[in-house]
């Protein structure tokens, strides 16, 4: 049987709704978890918190105190793989002191006092490493798996994988910084080759969230119920004559649907409803937390309400600290690391901790000598992240980088094994999650290419 | 002489590869050889045996014998308005018009359905639809992709073009391989050469090759980096010529032997060797800089000749204006002229400004010398003579002015005429042409804060106004926004407020434009007015003129007033005449997108180990995959071409008559365009037909319409004629119990199958139904456009917002939304099938987007103009116009009482019948009796 027929009829069977995606599961069936490598699946969602650009490693997660030692001296350790290879400097020093945080002694920089609250709770990797020094492809690796634009997120994947909890609400759902895009813009929620229906739907700002969410003000309600039976009524006519297609009647009930998403979507983002601790936890009485804690405080909002994937981004990409590294992340710090902590925490206390992965990561790490005077470049050899919830290891510290911090030495996880690995741990089984395109069935970690491997350290 | 050399190493080369291959392939790829032997698509064609069955067309006789082995039988015929809608979808993407339905309807006599498939294949609109469905699948995209920045590929349209024409032509299919593959080495032309239109359409269609995305225009990372970018343009479109062309996944052999196919490693560097010395990765051109100028005899000269009476018209029209505002400026309180009629500039002029010790500047202009940096008269205007380097520098007049005007109202203002952005005509035009107030301070050893204004006049965006400048107090206070064109006079002018409140305003050709920005008295010391040199800017002005309002004299203000009244009044009409001028000019004819070699002498291809391109393994000559059995081939390099001959000998190699290749490439290109007409292929996998793609459905069927193809000197029209006058064509699309029970996924065509239209035909229809379809039919895209929300969306306040979707930009980052919820692909690589979805989203967009809620209106006003007042009338064009059949009795009630409902619904508003109309017609958009094809 031709699998992209099967495909399609799976969802269009079954779209009784959804914006964003419809299960596919029950008809990929038992093909999804092969005999080698069985999920546990104790995670139904995930909240990835983008940090764009490329957060320095060895300035927040990763203590080197060689650089200090090495400070404005060249770089003992023979070459580096430097992008913009003009601008190379000496060695560059990590003013910000660390501290141990939690039961578990997590060592993580002054910058981050709120995540060294949570230590306890995450698991930090700091032995990542990717394929691309360059922004652009390093970011499709991370998000999906592959170096060239316009294949399908890991958000896509793991909708079409998992589908949707909630027909009323997109299940995937995109909260881009209110002040503009992303590097890579649209890109970084694209679906790719797989169907539309697994995009992410970006929530803007204002009363209309979703592009023609909202019916035309001249409209009146009366008017549109109306409509809405007129449709219907014509629609159940011509569907009278194939009865046994399931894409009509699917249709048809679209339409009720996207009625009921009008009032589903602003009701998930109104936060009047939250109590006036939550609102400080999440630093909404702080002008430097407020928007970052308002989107994170959506997010679980959200996952409370069945959305599969939740992606927070910032604008541009604030990490790249091509100059001014140690001043830039002082105020990226500043915005971001109460209202991330306060998310985790926060679904901790509610139950929700287990169910739900919240991932902290950018698309590469940077490098330990200066470019200029004061900034670092990019580095796909190392870069930390942290994860929590679903399935992951509290308090866990996983694998290393050499003495500088520029390349991942011990317990190397690189971006196909990371994804591997969440897959997993929300049941699905990366070798079976796939879909034909270019003659092949592709996949989000394409293990053939990338001999990509679950990493069992990393799972509680 | 060269080619048969050429040829020899190239034939040594493959008993070499050969040889080299047995030695080191894996016993999969063994495995993969064996199965290839046999594998159906990789053999010749061969005709079959034509099936007993009785039937209507000979096609119908393999259908109806295949259905007979599973006790099925074809449906009978569908309605004649069912058919021509089919048909019309099918041949040109567009609705039948009322015209067109009622002609076939009403035709009774024999030969009707035919005549009326013959109507529809010459119409225009059958290229762009099936142009249309080539560019998906030959990655079409006006932009490089690749990067962020997703640039724009210009002249990408020509392609788009090219392969329209070639449809609605019948071009041969095998011919139209050959000229993309390798359009440049068949037309023999070398650039220079005068162009036929033949040769034209050769270089156009090479742009094929550059279809796939690249990044290399902008990659700015280390040298490795740069070289993955250029790669990754050659590896790409590598990708599409094999899934458009071979129907294989070639691209999963480049960093070892395929898993599936019998590719080997070595077989992909070799094809690669073919396409090298194209993509020389040592030799490369950005896309930006692959454009070649080829016109017909005489084509650049009569453009020219046009062009330059329109720059005599525009020239003459900004004398004019120039003059007459000259003549009719009253002027103010002369403080400072220069016209430049002396020799020298030694006393008003200085590199030093007024008040300050040390030269603006190192090295500090020279004046009256041509050395840069100089400054000269010359012909009675002044050069600035910039001769690059780093740094800020300046002349200043020697003379200091007060800058502050002493009452409320009164003004102090600078100007001068611009004559030219450069010194001599081949020069490069300077980017900016920047001049200074309060000129007082270069290094700061002044006491006095303030002053050095610099405005940093921009021809082609706004121009900055910085404060304090240059040095690390320089600071912008705002923007003018008038562009600095040669040919106008610019200045700015200080007028007081207030107490201590000033503005600074733009003056162009003597008139106040645009905003003031707003000044205090500590930035405006006294000082000199200066021209600023940078950057290697160079440029020329005129006229020097400092002046100061003079409004103790009744008689100057009075005349002034009447000066700025007629100046609107002029300059309106100056304006208007300029743009007519503008509007009559066209780009410069000829330039287009090719490709071609870097080279004629192909350089070393080496296999990238492990695909990587820092680890080059053994040198790889081109050679044909062995298990096409090329033993049997001869590789042909053409003698006499500037190129390297590769690129054209494998696209005779692939078009090669009664060859396993080409025979492959005939199935593939069948199984698309019936795949177009039925929706889905006869083998599902068009992309793949390899020994890992979906077995065909009716297998004989599509090595007999494969081989009627060949036979036909592979024109799409009579095959497309063969398969839309078979009964399997215009079966019913009802199911039947028998068929329901025996083949429910209708594989063996029991019934045509229902289908819903595709993105580009559902708003196409759209716009042809409201009565609002342009008739663009070539040329440079439509633009579409980003919301401030995000939505892509096209302008519809731009001159062809309503040409067909296969007209608008097709940049990869910016699919019309609309559009991309229909599943229109955002083309990665290409797309040789596309999802068919059904999701709210899609509801969501005919209910409330603004091009549904549009076209709605325009429908419902085309019902009044074309039926009037009666609403039963309108009911039924609107139920033909988006089904192509007059409602049913129950249709016509349900309408009646819904537009009945409906002005009830809107009884506050005047036009509540207006609005009922609108809604109906929406509605009928949102019907599945429109979005489907049945």
């Amino acid at each position: 049987m031709n699998p992209f027929q099967m495909t399609r009829r799976a969802f269009l069977s079954r779209s009784a709704g959804s914006l964003g995606g419809i299960a596919l599961a029950h008809l990929l069936g038992p093909s999804l978890v092969s005999a080698t490598e069985k999920p546990r699946g104790k995670a139904k969602a995930i909240i990835s918190l983008f940090q764009h650009g490329g957060p320095s490693q060895m300035d927040l997660f990763d203590q080197k105190p060689e650089l200090n030692k090495w400070a404005g001296k060249p770089y003992p350790g023979g070459n580096l793989e430097v992008h913009f290879d003009k601008q190379a400097g000496n060695v560059l020093e990590a003013p910000y002191k660390f501290g141990r945080h939690g039961q578990c002694g997590m060592e993580l920089s002054e910058l981050l006092p709120h995540t060294g609250s949570i230590a306890d709770d995450i698991t930090l990797i700091r032995s990542m490493n990717t394929e691309s020094v360059d922004h652009e492809s390093a970011l499709r690796i991370i998000h999906t798996g592959r170096f060239l634009a316009g294949l399908p997120t890991m958000g896509s994947w793991v909708l079409y994988g998992l589908g949707s909890m909630n027909e009323n609400l997109p299940a995937y759902v995109v909260l881009s910084d209110p002040g503009g895009l992303p590097v890579d813009g649209e890109r970084n929620w694209s679906s790719g080759f797989l169907p539309a229906v697994y995009q992410g739907t970006p929530f803007r700002s204002g009363d209309s969230p979703v592009f023609n969410l909202k019916t035309p003000g001249k409209i009146p309600a009366r008017a549109r119920a109306n409509q809405l039976e007129f449709i219907k009524h014509i629609n159940q006519r011509h569907a009278a004559l194939f009865p046994e297609n399931t894409e009509l009647t699917a249709r048809i009930s679209n339409f009720e649907t996207a009625a009921r998403m009008q009032t589903a979507v602003p009701e998930a983002l109104d936060l009047s409803s939250e109590s006036a601790a939550t609102k400080k936890l999440y630093g909404l009485d702080n002008p430097v937390t407020e928007e970052y804690g308002r989107r994170c405080l959506v997010a679980r909002r959200l996952v409370e309400r069945g959305v599969r994937f939740v992606q927070l981004f910032l604008n541009g990409q604030p990490w790249d600290t091509h100059d001014k590294n140690a001043e830039r992340l002082k105020g990226l710090c500043a915005k971001t690391d109460q209202p991330s902590a306060a998310l985790v925490r926060d679904l901790k206390s509610r139950g929700l901790l287990d169910s739900t992965v919240v991932l902290w990561t950018g698309e590469f790490g940077r490098l330990p000598i200066s470019q200029g005077k004061d900034g670092r470049d990019h580095n796909r050899h190392a870069f930390s992240l942290w994860v929590a919830g679903g399935g992951f290891k509290s308090g866990y510290v996983h694998g290393a980088t050499d003495d500088f911090g520029y390349k991942s030495v011990s317990d190397v996880v690189n971006v196909h094994d990371f994804h591997a690995t969440l897959l997993h741990t929300l049941g699905l089984d990366h070798r079976a999650l796939t879909f034909p395109h270019e003659g092949r069935p592709s996949s989000l970690t394409d293990p053939d290419v990338t001999d990509a491997k679950i990493v069992p350290a990393l799972l509680a | 002489m060269d080619a048969v050399v050429s040829l020899r190493r190239m034939q040594l080369a493959l008993i070499i590869f050969g040889l080299g291959l047995l030695g080191r392939t894996t016993a999969i790829a063994v495995d993969h050889q064996k199965a290839a032997a046999t594998h159906w698509s990789f053999q010749p064609l061969k005709t079959p045996l034509i099936p007993a069955e009785k039937a209507k067309s000979t096609l119908d006789r393999f259908v109806a014998h295949d259905l007979k082995v599973a006790h099925l039988s074809l449906s009978p015929e569908a309605d004649r308005p069912t058919l021509i809608r089919r048909v019309a979808f099918v041949l040109t993407g567009l609705p039948p018009t009322i015209e067109e339905i009622d002609l076939f309807v009403s035709d009774r006599k024999a030969g009707a359905y035919e005549r009326m498939v013959d109507r529809f294949l010459a119409s225009p609109h059958y290229g762009e639809r099936w142009a249309k469905i080539w560019l998906d699948a030959a990655g079409y995209a006006d932009s490089n992709g690749y990067f962020n920045a997703d640039t724009d590929r210009p002249l990408a349209w020509r392609y788009r073009d090219y392969v329209i024409r070639s449809f609605n032509r019948d071009k041969p299919f095998d011919q139209f391989v050959r000229e993309q593959l390798a359009g440049d080495e068949l037309s023999g032309w070398k650039p220079g050469q005068s162009a036929t239109p033949e040769i034209i359409e050769l270089l156009e269609a090479t742009h094929f090759l550059r279809n796939g995305q690249d990044g290399s225009g902008e990659s700015d990372g280390n040298p490795d980096e740069v070289r993955t970018d250029r790669y990754y343009a050659l590896e790409s479109e590598m990708q599409i010529i094999g899934s458009s062309l071979l129907g294989m996944t070639v691209q999963c052999a480049k960093c070892h032997d395929h898993k599936f196919e019998p590719i080997t490693q070595k077989d992909y560097y070799a094809f690669q060797s073919f396409l090298y010395p194209a993509f020389n990765i040592e030799k490369w051109t950005k896309p930006q800089d692959r454009i070649v100028q080829a016109n017909l005899p005489g084509e650049l000269e009569s453009w020219s000749s046009a062009d330059k009476k329109l720059d005599d018209l525009q020239t003459e029209l900004k004398r004019d204006f120039a003059a007459w505002v000259v003549m009719n400026r009253p002027a103010g309180k002369i403080l400072f002229a220069d016209k430049f009629d002396g020799t020298s500039l030694q006393g008003r002029w200085s590199n030093v400004a007024p008040g300050d010790n040390t030269p603006g500047g190192t090295p500090p202009v020279n004046l009256d010398s041509t050395q840069a940096p100089g400054a000269v008269i010359k012909n009675g205007q002044l050069q600035i003579v910039e001769g690059g380097g780093s740094g800020d520098r300046w002349i200043s007049t020697t003379q200091s002015f007060h800058w502050k005007p002493a009452a409320t109202g009164e003004w102090i203002q600078a100007s001068f005429d611009l004559v030219k952005r450069k010194l001599e005509d081949k020069g490069k035009d300077a980017e900016r042409v920047a001049y200074f107030i309060a000129l007082h301070d270069f290094d700061h050893s002044s006491q006095v804060s303030g002053g050095n204004i610099l405005l940093d006049g921009n021809p082609a965006g706004a121009t900055s106004v910085q404060i304090e400048y240059p040095g690390p107090s320089a600071k912008s206070i705002g923007e003018f926004t008038a562009h600095y064109k040669p040919g106008q006079n610019f200045g700015v002018r200080v007028t007081r407020t207030g107490e201590d409140k000033f503005v600074l305003e733009h003056v162009v050709d003597g008139a106040v434009e645009g905003k003031a920005i707003e000044l205090k008295g500590a930035d405006l010391p006294d000082g000199g007015f200066g021209f600023e040199y940078c950057c290697g800017r160079s440029f020329i002005v005129d006229n020097v003129l400092i002046e100061s309002s003079n409004s103790a004299d009744p008689q100057w203000l009075k005349s002034n007033e009447a000066f700025q009244t007629n100046f609107a009044t002029k300059r309106k009409s100056f304006e208007d005449a300029s743009k007519a001028i503008t509007a009559k000019r066209t780009p410069k004819p000829g330039r287009i997108a090719w490709m071609s070699d870097s080279d004629p002498i192909p350089p070393e291809v080496h296999l990238l180990k492990r695909g990587n391109h820092k680890t080059p393994g053994a040198i790889v000559e081109p050679a044909f995959p062995v298990f096409f059995k090329p033993d049997r081939e001869t590789l042909k390099v053409e003698p006499g071409l500037t190129t390297s001959g590769r690129r054209l000998a494998w696209a005779r190699w692939i078009t090669e008559t009664n060859s396993p290749q080409s025979g492959l490439l005939a199935r593939v290109t069948v199984n698309r365009i019936w795949q177009n007409c039925f929706g889905t292929g006869l083998v599902s996998t068009p992309e793949n037909l390899g020994l890992s793609g979906a077995k065909p459905a009716h297998p004989e069927l599509l090595e007999w319409v494969a081989s009627e193809f060949v036979r036909g000197d592979w024109k799409q029209k009579p095959l497309l004629k063969t398969i839309l006058m078979s009964g399997t064509f215009r079966q019913r699309s009802l199911p039947t119990t028998e068929g329901m029970a025996r083949d429910l996924s209708n594989r063996l065509l029991w019934r045509f199958p229902l289908q819903r239209l595709d993105a580009e035909s559902i708003r196409d229809a759209m716009l042809a139904a409201s009565g609002v379809l342009q008739s663009k039919t070539n040329g440079p895209y439509v633009p579409t456009t980003r919301t401030p929300e995000g939505e892509i969306t096209v302008d519809e306040s731009k001159p062809e917002a309503f040409a067909r979707s296969i007209f608008l930009q097709h940049r990869r980052t910016q699919v019309p939304t609309f559009l991309a919820n229909f599943d229109a692909p955002s083309i990665v690589f290409n797309c040789t099938r596309r999802a068919q979805t059904t999701m709210p989203l899609q509801s969501l967009s005919l209910l409330n987007s603004e091009f549904a809620l549009k076209r709605a209106e325009d429908f419902a006003a085309r019902l009044k103009r074309e039926c009037g007042a009666d609403d039963a009338k309108r009911i039924d064009r609107a139920f033909l116009l988006i089904s192509g059949k007059h409602p049913e009795p129950a249709d016509r009630n349900i309408a009646a009482q819904f537009l009945t409902d409906q002005r009830a619904a809107y009884a506050d508003k005047p036009d509540a019948d207006k609005y009922a109309w609108a809604d109906f017609c929406q509605s009928l958009f949102a019907a599945n009796h429109f979005l489907y094809l049945q």
